[in-house]
């Protein structure tokens, strides 16, 4: 197997590396020579995956134009080879590669945009789950009310902007001009999941975003409703709970809503 | 292994599409006079939502085969068995009349740069890929379809013919073959072989499926881009492919510059056409 194996791992070094030693191991065709032939495997290699990487983050590529994206593009196919089969997931660590690689990770919008839309191409195909219904809560017995956990729809993420960069988002995707990059005075909290089939995303207000933080973790309705209590006062604090709680259910954010959900999918509930 | 579920030929399907989210709703909508759909394997390999929930539906109206991009069976890197278990989950769920995947490899070393790579046509490669086919086909439970992709370079090394390595390829591996018409003339121009000698090499009772697509002409080489209708030579090169190999399910990939649904129907209508004319100059050479 040395020879296909060396060969292999030659042809590879040339696509990748720019590495001219395969070229022994080519032959010219009758019109044309060996270096412009591999040539076309060379040039297809960048040009595929920067079309992916385009594909998955459209706007963040609205946002810097082509050249600067290209160069985005560029610099993170060097950094991350793909190594997964499924093209689906090679652009994954673009967010986190713009947030820390300079000169994008001097403005802190571009890998936040990034991530939102990473966050949303990842509701849009996540696990499926059936959310629970207004119906079905009414139906559970009001003695059983404190003692409720929920958990989230495993679609369900929380993320932290210290940007606007979820402005710049609606703007771009209604094809306006985007606002310019500002810091917020206090990070703000953003959810994203998938409603039915379409992956959604809103800014959470701080008492809301704790609420849902603590849900996720497992913390019992009666709980919630005395941390709401202690953190925007006791004046209406069960019914700004039950506001939230409603509003999740009718957005479809809510995979399980009883005293017993399974401790194993609290695990997963957790995480969001 | 003994495939007794699937020792049969898959069955003939017609005139089918691939099938590309741009189309979905024109699909479920209407009534498009399209027979079965070929879907990316790897488009469906994910958790859940819309692709799925699209693919189910279209799976409870149409005959659906299977086509992946990064099986990758003639690399020297091992078996990815993640990928093959989820491929064999979706198989499960999608029940396609046959699994295809390239006869080509798409990165070793833990890389992958989603191309179609070429192989040397030798005997070590021959027994490699051979053995591959069979843990795969194995591991599967189903013989696997092989595609012959399209090339741009010949290794100095190559010991026969790339219709000769198919070949073997099928006869020793016991799977079957998908003709792509538009790689055979890709790889002939490129090559500078005749496309009735790889018809001609290939065995016949090995081929379920027919692929067509465009390509982009560069001059002094062609590059498969799928980004154009079917060209007059490939039409002509497919006439030649019906008339050796008779009916054979066939479909039209088109993965760039994807027009409206109805624009790929009547290019299907096209090979349809010829399909019946080469029958029915069969059955008027019969009858004379």
């Amino acid at each position: 197997m040395t020879s296909l194996k060396d060969l292999q791992a030659r042809f590879q070094a040339g696509i990748v590396g720019g590495d001219d030693a395969v070229l022994s191991d080519i032959n010219d065709s009758s019109r044309e020579d060996r270096r412009v032939l591999f040539g076309v495997y060379r040039n297809a290699y960048v040009i595929r995956l920067a079309e992916i990487l385009g594909h998955d983050y459209e706007l963040t590529h609205t946002y810097l134009g082509d050249t600067a994206f290209s160069d985005l593009a560029h610099a993170y196919i060097a950094a991350h080879p793909s190594d997964k089969r499924n093209a689906r997931w090679f652009g994954r660590y673009l967010p986190d590669f713009a947030r820390s690689t300079a000169p994008f990770s001097e403005h802190k919008e571009i890998g936040e945009l990034a991530g939102l839309e990473k966050a949303l191409a990842d509701a849009f195909d996540g696990p499926d789950a059936r959310p629970v219904t207004m119906e079905e809560l009414a139906a559970i017995a009001p003695e059983d009310w404190p003692n409720l956990v929920f958990i989230p729809h495993p679609t369900a993420v929380r993320t932290r902007f210290k940007t606007n960069a979820a402005d710049i988002w609606m703007a771009l995707s209604d094809g306006a001009a985007p606002p310019g990059p500002v810091l917020l005075p206090e990070p703000q909290t953003i959810l994203v999941w998938r409603q039915d089939l379409t992956a959604r995303f809103r800014p959470l207000a701080p008492e809301e975003a704790m609420m849902w933080a603590e849900a996720a973790k497992g913390v019992r309705f009666g709980i919630l409703c005395e941390m709401v209590a202690t953190f925007g006062g006791e004046d209406g604090a069960e019914l700004r709970a039950a506001t939230y709680l409603k509003t999740w259910l009718d957005t479809g954010l809510l995979a399980c809503v009883s005293p017993d959900c399974a401790q194993s999918d609290l695990v997963m509930g957790t995480a969001h | 292994m003994d495939f007794a579920v699937t020792d049969h030929r898959p069955p003939y399907l017609g005139f089918g599409l691939g099938l590309r989210p741009q189309h979905y709703e024109d699909i479920l909508s209407g009534n498009p006079d399209i027979d079965w759909f070929e879907v990316i394997s790897e488009n469906y390999m994910v958790p859940g939502g819309k692709p799925l929930r699209i693919l189910d539906r279209i799976c409870e109206r149409y005959p659906i085969v299977m086509h992946g991009v990064s099986l990758s069976i003639a690399s020297t890197a091992p078996l990815d068995m993640d990928y093959l278990t989820e491929l064999k989950r979706l198989a499960d769920r999608v029940d396609p009349k046959w699994i295809s995947d390239h006869l080509c490899w798409t990165g070793v070393h833990g890389v992958n740069l989603h191309d179609l790579l070429p192989v040397p046509y030798t005997a070590e490669a021959l027994d490699h890929v051979i053995e591959r086919v069979r843990r795969v086909q194995d591991f599967l439970g189903r013989r696997l379809t092989l595609e012959n992709v399209s090339s741009y370079v010949t290794f100095a090394e190559s010991e026969m013919s790339e219709w000769d390595f198919v070949s073997e390829v099928a006869e020793r591996a016991d799977c079957w073959l998908l003709f792509d018409v538009n790689n055979v003339y890709v790889s002939s121009y490129n090559h500078g072989f005749s496309v009735s000698e790889f018809l001609h090499g290939v065995p016949r009772h090995r081929v379920v499926q027919f692929h067509l697509a465009g390509h982009s002409h560069e001059g002094e080489h062609i590059v498969d881009t799928h980004d154009h209708p079917v060209c007059g030579e490939v039409w002509d090169f497919y006439r030649e492919t019906v008339s050796h190999f008779g009916p054979v399910s066939t479909m039209i990939e088109r993965d760039d510059n994807i027009p409206p649904l109805a624009e790929l129907v009547a290019e299907l209508d096209v090979a349809r056409r010829i399909a019946r004319e080469v029958k029915s100059g069969r059955t008027m050479a019969a009858a004379g």
